[in-house]
């Protein structure tokens, strides 16, 4: 089945990105569009790494980040944050609610890849 | 174990750093009671800056001869220290924004004087973004519907043609938005004055005005890339709340 990552953003065109980035890569990606729909995808599709916005409506990425922590089933699920959010505060507080990289937009997709590749397996897909 | 600091976790993350010198600046600036002449001193000692500030005083002036505000401690009695901000934070902003074409859609932009740029003679794409807290204010992007498609296109890697929904566009339009405002707001917090981003809008217009509210910062640029002209205004007040 691949790695399963989950990318929760609030903007139609990253979450594209993010998909392209990983299509020569066995992945399966599903995608949410604020923090809410993320905790729901989260619970249903345990995927093995969470790519999380911060700034989004309904709930964002930042609250959601503090749900998954509390919840005993999927805080151990790795997430990179995907953010343009790069205030030291901002970074400080999300670092303590534990997460394991930060990836400040705009970014190259090829960092993208190189960053969830240190954290979970990444295979190749086979050309037949 | 304790927690670990900024610098360590950028470097862990590799995150770029804010620049000392902005960091200086906009701290000072940040403070509501900061001494006018302290201020005017660092800016007097950046040539860049005190140019910046001159010409922002001095709208109508077509060159320097014309200036009536000739010097920095006039213009920032003239402009009011918001203006301050946005000359210490606006080269941050246009790397900023900059960086975010180049890295996501491979387009090369030059910032020009935003008074060579012919402005938009028919309807446009007009996003808006804009923050509050301790500081409040907008930034707005301006461009051609033609250059928006063309930057969605890129940003998605689709031809042009191939963009059959208008929300495809306005939403990569609102995305690069949200991006360029967020590295500024980070700017803004860093300084002290801690915002919220707010989710960016995309219309279409054919008419554009910006109401500035006494004591705010108002700065216009324009970037040019082959078929491609975007205008944008950043307007920020500070010390809005507490």
């Amino acid at each position: 089945m691949g790695t399963r990552i989950l990318s929760v953003d609030d903007s139609h065109t990253i979450r594209l990105i993010v998909s392209r980035a990983f299509r020569d890569y066995d992945c399966q990606i599903c995608e949410a569009a604020n923090g809410e729909e993320g905790l729901a995808v989260a619970a249903r599709e345990k995927p093995d790494l969470i790519l999380l916005d911060v700034t989004m409506p309904v709930m964002d990425g930042v609250t959601m980040l503090t749900l998954l922590k509390a919840d005993p089933v999927l805080k151990s699920i790795p997430v990179i944050m995907l953010t343009a959010e790069s205030g030291r505060e901002n970074v400080l507080a999300i670092a303590r609610l534990g997460v394991r990289d930060y990836l400040v937009k705009p970014f190259k997709e090829e960092l993208l890849v190189q960053k969830v590749g240190h954290i979970v397996p990444l295979q190749k897909k086979v050309v037949a | 174990m304790p927690d670990p600091s900024y610098n360590e976790l950028a470097q862990l993350y590799g995150l770029d750093p804010v620049p000392e010198s902005v960091l200086r600046l906009t701290q000072l600036v940040a403070r509501q009671n900061a001494d006018l002449d302290e201020i005017a001193n660092i800016i007097s000692a950046d040539p860049a800056i005190s140019q910046r500030l001159l010409r922002t005083a001095n709208p109508r002036a077509a060159t320097e001869k014309d200036y009536e505000i000739t010097t920095v401690e006039d213009a920032l009695r003239h402009n009011g220290l918001g203006c301050v901000l946005l000359l210490a934070m606006g080269t941050p902003l246009s790397l900023a924004l900059m960086k975010t074409f180049k890295t996501m859609l491979g387009l090369k932009l030059d910032g020009v004087n935003p008074k060579t740029v012919r402005p938009f003679l028919s309807e446009y794409v007009l996003g808006t973004i804009n923050f509050s807290g301790k500081a409040t204010g907008w930034v707005y992007l301006r461009l051609s519907i033609e250059g928006a498609r063309l930057i969605a296109a890129r940003v998605l890697g689709v031809d042009p043609e191939e963009l059959k929904d208008r929300s495809e566009v306005d939403d990569a339009v609102g995305e690069l938005l949200n991006i360029v405002a967020g590295n500024f707001k980070s700017h803004l917090c860093d300084a002290g004055l801690d915002s919220t981003l707010h989710t960016p809008i995309v219309t279409r217009t054919t008419r554009f005005t910006i109401d500035t509210p006494q004591g705010a910062g108002l700065e216009h640029m324009a970037f040019t890339a082959p078929d491609l002209k975007l205008f944008v205004d950043v307007m920020v007040n500070p010390w809005t709340q507490g």
